[in-house]
């Protein structure tokens, strides 16, 4: 059974005046353990599409199954309890709570879910461990650098055990460094058999995921093995994206 | 209830308690503003009603010093107001002839003593004291009073007989002329002509009605007539036995009626006074006071909410992306609803706590300072304090309403 399948998904915006078609017709699925980029200029509806598979927005028409069950027309506490068994969110602006310790950050999706204080803790270490910043844990999220705040990000979403791990722009916010790093992160977790989507405008990144989607204007126009799609994209963004696809493309076959 | 449904609500209230205390603890003046002003509200609120409550218990009080069971007959009613005066104006007074039926013809009273006071100078040797009580009664005074004497005597029916010119001193103008020195036996000017010789002292009987009882001279009633005249009446004091108040009032009433005459179709031109009119009256202003200090309450807690409303909106507001992560992450309406409302609530009572201690500290201040005894009755300690979390979840379900009500997706992305 697919983890994810999105059928003949439409989305409407309703401006009053207007209706602004955000997803046309979206029919795609996936399964547990797939590593899938989904990639697309501004306004090609991606950040809609990841609203809807996050449970965050529901689709005007079409049926989206996740793990089986139909969220379409869940009731918003349903939808909730969704995105806290299910769904693991890492966002482009770390979201993380500012006043709250990194540790108190991680445990916050275990409070939703009712888990007694000493598990919620033991697993947000675990959490914390596993995304290396165990000695971090006391600090505040504006003591800590942007790659150390994503990484507790990743540390949050991953300490639910979530089907699906979910990531709008991980590295949109961090110098090509750390951005790095955060993309090691995730080629980590998939290989321990996380099913991850990624939603990136940034080809090099989509070039490095098995599987990417492309979208534009609201249609998925490819999908295919990461590299391919990426290429197609960055071609169709023309020939200065095309070099820092190439580029990028080298750089990460130069690394080991 | 699953175990870990519990689980959740608990630690999601404990959340939302660490989460309030950190907003407001990281908004100091913000919230110390808001606080003080729910204080100040409650606080007046509590004085209000504990001066009120104060004043209450002291008119009881005092109420007692007059006697439960005692009636007096007079020409005036008590508790009249401005539109009847004309009434009882043109009543005849009450005098020696009612006493003395009142006397021979009643079987129930214990004791009957006729009263006329009048405020005079009271002078011995070179010293005057002016606003002096000066009555003149029998010698059933002390029966139908509950007046005590400390030393000598009180006034004999042989006094009343002959006119005796002697007196019975109050405790304070005992103080006033006799520092030190015996006072029976010598001889005070009370009024313009009125000396008399110090047969008794009365017992210290302490203040009512907001006025002391001891600056007092008491001497028989044909004395007092005799210098002051008769022209202003009698009071006649009946003391009913226990529990035969009404009947007591209605056997005065019928000989006072027989006395004068009075045709069944006539209405009675006297008046038999009972402590519980008083209380009628009392109860009358009382109502006042109470709606006041309910109307104050009102405007106060609308006041106080509005702070907490704006304080609650303000950190809505701020924390709208906080509300966007939290519901990412699987909180649901009501867990926002809650945390906002445990944010209210928790502004409300810490200032409804300031509040409810200022308060008793304002009335022990009035408990000192003014002769009212102002107490603080523990309910309304209690009441101060959850009436205040009232209020608190009361102004704060609107804006805890608008965060819950946020859409994640637009939370999330709010700048």
């Amino acid at each position: 059974m697919a983890l994810i399948e999105l059928d003949h998904i439409q989305k409407t915006y309703d401006l009053g005046l207007s209706k602004v078609p955000a997803l046309r017709d979206i029919h795609v699925s996936l399964e547990r353990g797939e590593f899938v980029a989904i990639v697309g200029q501004s306004g090609s509806g991606k950040s809609t599409l990841m609203n809807i598979i996050g449970c965050l927005d529901v689709p005007t028409q079409g049926r989206y199954r996740l793990s089986g069950r139909d969220v379409s027309t869940l009731s918003d506490d349903e939808l909730a309890d969704v995105r806290n068994l299910e769904i693991g969110f890492v966002f482009q602006s770390f979201q993380l709570l500012p006043r709250a310790t990194a540790l108190e950050n991680v445990e916050l999706p275990l409070i939703y879910r009712g888990l007694a204080k000493r598990e919620r803790r033991q697993r947000a270490i675990e959490a914390m461990q596993l995304v290396g910043l165990e000695d971090r844990m006391k600090h505040k999220p504006p003591e800590l650098s942007g790659g150390q705040r994503q990484r507790v990000a990743i540390a949050r979403a991953l300490v639910t055990q979530p089907s699906l791990l979910l990531a709008d722009e991980p590295t949109g916010n961090l110098d090509s460094k750390t951005g790095e790093e955060i993309v090691r992160l995730f080629l980590e977790l998939h290989a321990r058999g996380n099913t991850i989507v990624l939603v990136t405008h940034e080809p090099r990144l989509a070039a490095r995921c098995p599987r990417a989607v492309r979208l534009v204007d609201g249609l998925v126009i490819a999908d295919g093995p990461g590299r391919e799609v990426a290429m197609a994209n960055a071609e169709a963004l023309g020939a200065d994206a095309l070099a820092q696809f190439h580029a990028a493309q080298k750089a990460a076959e130069a690394r080991p | 209830m699953k175990m870990s449904s519990i689980r959740r609500i608990l630690a999601e209230i404990r959340d939302a308690i660490v989460q309030a205390a950190v907003s407001l603890v990281s908004h100091k003046l913000r919230a110390a503003l808001t606080i003080g002003g729910i204080a100040i509200g409650i606080c007046s609120v509590i004085l209000i009603f504990m001066v009120e409550a104060g004043m209450s218990n002291s008119f009881a009080r005092q109420l007692n010093t007059l006697g439960p069971n005692t009636l007096f007959v007079h020409k005036w009613k008590w508790g009249v107001n401005g539109n009847d005066w004309w009434k009882y104006k043109n009543r005849p007074v009450v005098d020696m002839l009612d006493y003395r039926a009142l006397q021979q013809n009643t079987t129930l009273p214990i004791a009957i003593a006729p009263i006329v006071a009048t405020d005079a100078t009271v002078s011995y040797g070179s010293k005057d004291v002016k606003g002096v009580d000066v009555r003149g009664t029998v010698d059933g005074y002390l029966d139908a009073t509950g007046w005590q004497i400390r030393r000598g005597r009180f006034i004999t029916a042989l006094d009343q007989e002959l006119g005796a010119n002697v007196c019975i001193l109050g405790a304070d103008l005992e103080d006033a002329f006799f520092k030190g020195q015996e006072p029976l036996g010598q001889t005070v000017r009370a009024g313009p002509n009125l000396r008399c010789q110090i047969v008794g002292l009365f017992a210290r009987k302490g203040v009512a009605f907001g006025r002391t009882q001891d600056l007092r001279v008491v001497v028989p009633l044909s004395s007092w007539i005799r210098v002051f005249g008769a022209k202003r009446g009698l009071s006649i004091a009946v003391v009913a036995p226990e529990g035969k108040v009404k009947e007591t009032e209605d056997e005065v009433t019928a000989v006072m009626r027989n006395t004068r005459h009075l045709r069944p179709d006539q209405e009675d031109n006297f008046s038999v006074n009972r402590q519980d009119k008083l209380l009628e009256g009392f109860n009358q202003m009382m109502m006042a006071t109470n709606v006041t200090g309910i109307l104050v309450g009102i405007i106060t807690a609308i006041v106080a909410g509005i702070g907490i409303m704006n304080i609650l909106l303000v950190s809505v507001k701020e924390r709208t992306r906080e509300i966007g992560i939290r519901r990412a992450l699987g909180a649901r309406r009501s867990t926002i609803l809650w945390q906002f409302l445990c944010e209210a609530i928790m502004v409300a009572v810490v200032g409804g706590f300031f509040g409810v201690a200022l308060g008793a500290g304002g009335a022990s201040i009035i408990d000192l300072i003014s002769p009212l005894p102002a107490s603080v009755d523990p309910r309304v300690v209690i009441g101060g304090v959850i009436g205040s979390a009232i209020l608190g979840a009361g102004f704060g379900l609107w804006p805890a309403l608008t965060a819950a009500l946020l859409q994640p997706i637009e939370a999330l992305r709010y700048e």
